[in-house]
């Protein structure tokens, strides 16, 4: 209840989960002889010229950034890939297309980073745009179902981008609800009449109402 | 106790009520329009809730259901309830509902909130992300405090966004680097 009054209830900015992001692997081709890297998060290399490596995204932007590697893009990260999955995203109203966790801050990154390394890049990052602009617009779609008897809301293979825009609107927004729904206020008859006619829509709900599922770390 | 500190909570119990004395009272200056500082049975006043209520516990006062509550607002709600102007009704509208329904035992004013905020969020949700560079919008100004909350941090969190994907410095230049260096006399 502390935060109630306070607007910005966001846990994340966006800095910050870019950060998380950067923990990802990608694939390097190196072109420098280099010894193993011990760090905490793990062991990286040995590094041979032109045997490519995995490390973190991290990692391959700071090499990237002295010339002594080029980054070999993801594999989703295709415009043949990113094609079907923006079809895919068009076809369907409820359903999100599978893609990495966080596809928008890799892309980011890589744009900023590497675009030499990207085949069709001003292509491709249309292609990411266009995606994210449809799935954001579903998931206001799918926000526009919150009701008083929702809970919590399911929405598969969100990504953390996505989760993190609208996680201090949907929060505040369930409380609401919550607050609004409390039995003192209203009377326990108009409940069971209101209940009736709500039946049929109840069950659609069913199948996406429960909770953001967002890798653990992200819930509300 | 978990909304003492709350100030939207404390505010919210400013909000005024009109009530009726039921006890005659002396020396006290509730009433500005009086002569003497008596308040006789029978007399209208208006009162801040936190008053009213505690006068209503000691029996010296009975409530009216206040003016944002009445009819006339619940048929504009009923008609088109995103266009309804709030805030000029009452800007802390659910939280003041929600304490006053137990105290003038008005079983409907519950459904009324709900009702309204259910059908007022899908407009706050659809403005909100939308619009978040129009700050000019007029839309904010019909909302309560409440919503208003809800509506910024929509808005917020997509101009963080905005502003994050569309980049800019990654590092800033520390104010003291690339400052000439003053002679030393």
């Amino acid at each position: 209840m502390a935060g109630q009054s306070d607007p910005h209830l966001s846990i994340f900015s966006a800095e910050e989960v870019e950060f998380i992001a950067e923990d990802e692997m990608v694939e390097i081709v190196p072109n420098l002889r280099m010894d193993a890297l011990n760090f905490i998060c793990g062991d990286f290399g040995p590094f041979f010229p032109q045997i490519a490596n995995q490390v973190p995204l991290w990692l391959a932007v700071a090499l990237k950034k002295r010339g002594k590697c080029t980054i070999r893009p993801p594999q989703w990260m295709t415009i043949e890939k990113l094609t079907q999955v923006l079809e895919a995203e068009r076809d369907s109203q409820r359903v999100f297309e599978q893609l990495p966790f966080h596809y928008v801050e890799i892309s980011r990154l890589l744009f900023d980073h590497a675009r030499d390394d990207i085949p069709d890049v001003y292509m491709v990052r249309s292609l990411i745009e266009d995606i994210r602009d449809v799935r954001f617009h579903k998931v206001e779609t799918s926000l526009e179902t919150l009701n008083e008897r929702a809970l919590a809301l399911k929405i598969n293979n969100l990504s953390a981008m996505e989760v993190n825009i609208v996680r201090p609107f949907v929060g505040r927004a369930l409380q609401a609800f919550y607050k609004h729904d409390s039995p003192e206020l209203i009377p326990d008859q108009e409940r069971v009449l209101d209940r009736r006619p709500q039946v049929v829509s109840n069950a659609t709900r069913l199948s996406y109402g429960a909770i953001f599922r967002t890798n653990g770390c992200l819930e509300f | 106790m978990s909304k003492y500190y709350d100030i939207d909570d404390i505010i919210a119990d400013e909000e005024v009520v009109s009530v009726i004395f039921q006890k005659a009272v002396s020396g006290v200056g509730i009433d500005p329009s009086s002569e003497t500082d008596n308040v006789e049975v029978g007399s209208k006043v208006e009162l801040p809730l936190w008053l009213a209520h505690e006068l209503q516990l000691r029996q010296a006062v009975s409530m009216n259901v206040p003016s944002c509550f009445n009819q006339k607002t619940r048929l504009e709600i009923q008609a088109d309830s995103a266009c309804v102007n709030l805030r000029s009704r009452c800007p802390y509208f659910y939280e003041f509902g929600s304490k006053i329904a137990p105290l003038v035992s008005d079983r409907t004013i519950g459904p009324l909130l709900l009702s309204a905020f259910k059908s007022r969020y899908k407009e706050v949700l659809t403005k909100a992300h939308t619009a978040a560079f129009s700050a000019a919008s007029k839309y904010p100004s019909l909302l309560t405090k409440e919503e208003n909350n809800l509506y910024e941090s929509a808005q917020s969190s997509m101009a963080a966004f905005k502003k994050w994907r569309m980049g800019g410095p990654r590092f800033q230049r520390a104010s003291v680097l690339g400052r000439k260096r003053k002679p030393i006399e």
